[in-house]
């Protein structure tokens, strides 16, 4: 990367990016930002997500001991809460929350990788760089959410007996012990549509391209698109919702049920969870 | 107290008030050069002995290592959120053992006490071999070694660089630093005592002090440069000392996670670590001090003064550990108050308490003076002292990884495997072979440094009143062997 | 004329002052103060203002390894994060400042410390071959004076010198 090509994009760069605001339509640079809605009142927990994001990324299946060890490696994983004084049988009131990695706008994942290995993208995903990953394990100490997954065995060399290995997404690498690893809303899907939309001259339309988990959700609970397109799905439901993208702790009316997780620790995620609908006075 | 000083005639053209000297004022110049040269001669067998252990031990470590080189880190028994275990703990501690050394060395140099003169040659010794054995871990503990390098700024045609963002590698540029500048420090400081050695020895030995010593005269000019130098290392040195741990400390200062993100972390991990480089330092002055016979230099006094400073910085460093507590408890902060409390009362409690036991009640023992003076006793203190403070590096960190904010990801069940407790025992067994081989090859007391002590103290012995008085005090100090030739 | 060199031991620091008091007040021809160099196994500051202040030029080295290295080292450290400007991590800016000044800091000490041993290896000639007239008690506890001057004055500079009571006088006959 030659200087005169610094210093000339410098003020372009440096104005847009890194901006609150920067997917704003007034101050438009990046043509797309990934995002997703999550409805818990429709989700019944059924896993299929977690099953299609097996598939689709190429994740090993380490098996019930690893599993009660610690080892797992979902990308989405679908954690069960259970109320409590809920009906008189001990599996009623759960409720599930699909869990993936929320693609913080100002991740406190990507300042702490030593190498460099994470970093944040055009269209507002949160990268990993499998290649120049060197194992230091920083970046989930420093997720609030955990949802990265480190390759603590060689995988490649046990999960996938033959034939299984045919069965593998050729889009998408087999990482190795050493790497840490996490959800990418499926960037390989992401890339090919905006790639094949870029030959037909335009953008990447609502509902064109979506993650396999948004894709095998039988209820459809989970909205995915692209928030910088004010007719988009995801988009109206953030702002039916009233969250802003880049605001913590903000006013709400009482009817609205969306929120962001751990909101006050100022991540700012991509991912919007809608409250499941409760039944107060029963 | 009286100072006798003050009753002998002292002549007029004298500047200073002598104050008593913490190692007989008798010593013949000629005594020191022999009696510390005689350190390096062949070792007895038992050197061999322990040296073969500590190889042994080593060993353990490496094979650990290469074991879990080529499972994955999983042996390890880290987990997700548990990404953080004894490497890290050890690493820290490792690091923070070596400031004392410094501290000894330079801060105590700029501030003219005597009594370190002695003692802050192997100290320094064992501020670089710490620094050599930290270095260990921060490769142990990544996942992809055989990638380490990226973390350096190498230049390469892909035009990568290191995340200078990340406090990772702020610590390898500060640990870097303090590598180098210690290693350079001691060598500058050893120039003079490598002269002395250079005229004593024969053979091969006398081809490397030679070498080492680059021609060494005791020149005016030469030592004006010197004694210039020296302080001014000293003055790099000592706040050096005290940024690389508090950068070591942004490790978790600059996290989010409660229990990591506390404001006093770097004082409180300077504390922790001059005060566990002290407890190293009695250790070492122990055994040394039998090992070599060098109850003259490293004496009984200078001990005292040591565990003085250690139960201070003991009491900084407990006091920086309950305001912490005082502070989470105040502030009403959600996660941080559950962090604490998990540290209190979940699986870790007993490690926990442990640690605070060893860390402060612990040191309230140094101030009787029947324990002080007690080799035994000493010995015995400032190794459950390092030790506390190595349970402080690791409660520190595993026990918010294991109850963090989130509350699905909170993970009772790990504990560290049989391969990390090997990798750290084999850190033990390297740390021992380096220094070991040090005290062998180059003198662990400072000679010229010795003698310079003595030469101010001289000055004004004037009587014998003096001496008989000081050995009154402490029989320690009676004269051995005649006086000064 | 012909230099030579000559050494006179002593055995401790007074009477090798009173010696170089003397050298001082005589007036030898072809004798300067300059080339009298005292040697001894610990320092000795009085000793040393007494035949003149030497110039010590190892600070200079330092500040401006102090200066510079740490400027250097941001420049570094600038320009590495500039390159990837399109890769913003955390929100935060391209060239934040920091985690640029916790550098600069350990460049500063970095540059100090290097440039300060530097500057002594050149300031103090290290390293250097020894001197033949060098005696090893030197480093152990006795206290030395070597002297250049020219054959002609050798016989009064030892008798100089035999007036202190010295242990040992070498050379003087080339």
């Amino acid at each position: 990367m030659s200087i005169t090509n610094l210093l000339n994009n410098w003020s372009f760069y440096r104005q847009k990016r890194p901006y609150r605001g920067q997917y704003d339509l007034n101050r438009q640079y990046s043509e797309y930002k990934w995002a997703m809605a999550l409805d818990l009142d429709i989700c019944t927990g059924c896993n299929a997500c977690t099953t299609a994001c097996y598939a689709e990324n190429n994740l090993p299946v380490v098996g019930k001991e690893r599993f009660k060890h610690g080892h797992v490696m979902h990308w989405i994983r679908i954690e069960r809460y259970w109320d409590e004084n809920m009906g008189e049988f001990p599996e009623q009131g759960a409720s599930f929350l699909p869990m993936m990695c929320q693609q913080c706008e100002e991740a406190p994942c990507e300042t702490v990788c030593p190498v460099g290995a994470t970093s944040h993208t055009n269209d507002g995903l949160n990268s990993q760089n499998y290649h120049r990953c060197v194992g230091s394990r920083y970046c989930s100490v420093n997720c609030p959410y955990k949802v990265r997954y480190f390759n603590y065995w060689n995988y490649p060399s046990t999960a996938w007996p033959a034939p299984l290995p045919d069965q593998l997404n050729p889009d998408v690498t087999v990482r190795t012990k050493g790497i840490m690893e996490k959800c990418t809303f499926c960037v390989q899907r992401l890339n090919e549509a905006k790639s094949r939309a870029r030959t037909e001259y335009r953008l990447v339309r609502d509902g064109e391209v979506v993650p396999a988990c948004v894709q095998a959700c039988p209820t459809s609970a989970i909205t995915f698109g692209n928030i910088v397109d004010p007719k988009s799905k995801v988009a109206m439901m953030w702002k039916n919702q009233q969250v802003d993208l880049y605001k913590d702790m903000q006013e709400k009316d009482n009817s609205v049920r969306g929120y962001r997780i751990l909101e006050d620790l100022r991540p700012f995620p991509s991912v919007m969870y809608l409250e499941r609908v409760r039944d107060m006075e029963a | 107290m009286v100072n006798t000083y003050e009753e002998t005639e002292v002549a007029v053209e004298k500047r200073f008030v002598p104050k008593p000297l913490d190692i007989n004022a008798d010593i013949a110049w000629a005594k020191i050069n022999k009696d510390i040269l005689r350190s390096l001669e062949r070792p007895r067998p038992i050197f061999w002995v322990i040296f073969i252990a500590s190889f042994a031990l080593f060993l353990v470590g490496v094979s650990c290592e290469v074991y879990q080189y080529q499972t994955g880190m999983g042996v390890a028994n880290l987990d997700n959120p548990q990404m953080w275990g004894l490497y890290i703990a050890t690493f820290i501690w490792w690091i923070g053992m070596g400031h004392s050394g410094t501290l000894l060395s330079a801060l105590l140099h700029i501030m003219h006490a005597d009594w370190r003169k002695p003692i802050y040659r192997y100290s320094e010794a064992m501020t670089t071999f710490t620094l050599l054995t930290a270095a260990l871990f921060v490769l142990v503990h990544l996942g992809r070694i055989w990638q380490f390098y990226y973390v350096v700024a190498y230049p390469n045609e892909r035009w990568t660089w290191p995340n200078f963002q990340s406090p990772l590698v702020w610590d390898a540029t500060a640990i870097g630093t303090y590598l180098t500048s210690s290693l350079l420090f001691l060598y500058i400081g050893m120039i003079p005592d490598l002269a002395i050695c250079r005229d004593n020895a024969v053979g091969i030995r006398k081809k490397l002090y030679t070498f080492m010593s680059l021609g060494w005269m005791g020149t005016d000019r030469q030592w004006a440069n010197f004694r210039v130098t020296y302080l001014t290392l000293a003055c790099f040195l000592m706040p050096l000392a005290v940024s690389v741990h508090s950068i070591v400390s942004t490790d978790f200062a600059a996290s989010q996670q409660p229990g990591y993100h506390i404001t006093s972390f770097p004082p409180y991990f300077v504390a922790g670590a001059i005060y566990s480089g002290l407890a190293v330092i009695i250790t070492l002055f122990i055994v040394l001090r039998y090992t070599f016979r060098f109850e003259e230099y490293m004496t009984m006094p200078i001990l005292e003064k040591l565990a003085k400073l250690t139960f201070a910085a003991g009491m900084v460093w407990t006091y920086l550990n309950l305001i912490e507590y005082a502070t989470t408890w105040y502030g009403n902060d959600m996660y941080a108050k559950q962090a604490l409390i998990y540290r209190a009362t979940g699986p870790f409690a007993p490690e926990w308490w442990l640690m605070n036991f060893l860390g402060s009640v612990l040191p309230f023992a140094l101030t009787f003076k029947r324990v002080r003076a007690s080799i035994p006793v000493m010995l015995f203190m400032s190794i459950f002292i390092n030790f506390g403070m190595w349970l402080e590096r690791w409660m520190i960190i595993s026990p918010t990884l294991a109850h963090g904010i989130y509350p699905w990801t909170w993970d009772d069940d790990q504990w560290p495997s049989f391969i990390q407790w090997g990798i750290v025992a084999g850190s033990f067994g390297w740390f021992n072979m380096l220094f070991m081989l040090y005290c062998k090859i180059f003198p662990s007391v400072s000679m010229y440094e010795v003698k310079e002590m003595l030469h101010e103290r001289r000055f004004f012995k004037s009587t014998n009143v003096a001496t008989a008085r000081d050995s009154a005090i402490n029989p320690d100090l009676a004269v051995e062997g005649g006086l000064a030739s | 004329m012909s230099k030579s060199h000559m050494l006179a031991l002593f055995s401790d620091f007074d009477q090798a002052s009173e010696a170089i008091r003397d050298l001082k007040s005589s007036n030898f021809e072809g004798f300067k103060l300059d080339d009298v160099t005292l040697k001894s196994p610990i320092e000795h500051p009085e000793i040393e203002e007494l035949l003149g202040k030497r110039p010590v030029y190892v600070r200079i080295f330092t500040f401006f390894g102090a200066l510079f290295v740490p400027l250097l080292g941001f420049l570094f450290v600038a320009s590495s994060q500039a390159t990837f400007l399109l890769q913003p991590k955390g929100g935060k800016p391209v060239i934040p400042l920091p985690p640029n000044f916790v550098l600069t800091y350990e460049f500063f000490i970095l540059g100090g410390v290097y440039m300060t041993v530097l500057g002594f290896f050149i300031s103090a000639k290290l390293p250097m071959k020894r001197n033949k007239l060098y005696n090893a008690r030197v480093s152990e506890d006795q206290i030395g004076i070597l002297i250049k001057a020219e054959d002609a004055i050798m016989p009064a500079i030892k008798d100089l010198f035999t007036r202190h009571n010295p242990l040992e006088i070498m050379g003087g006959d080339n």
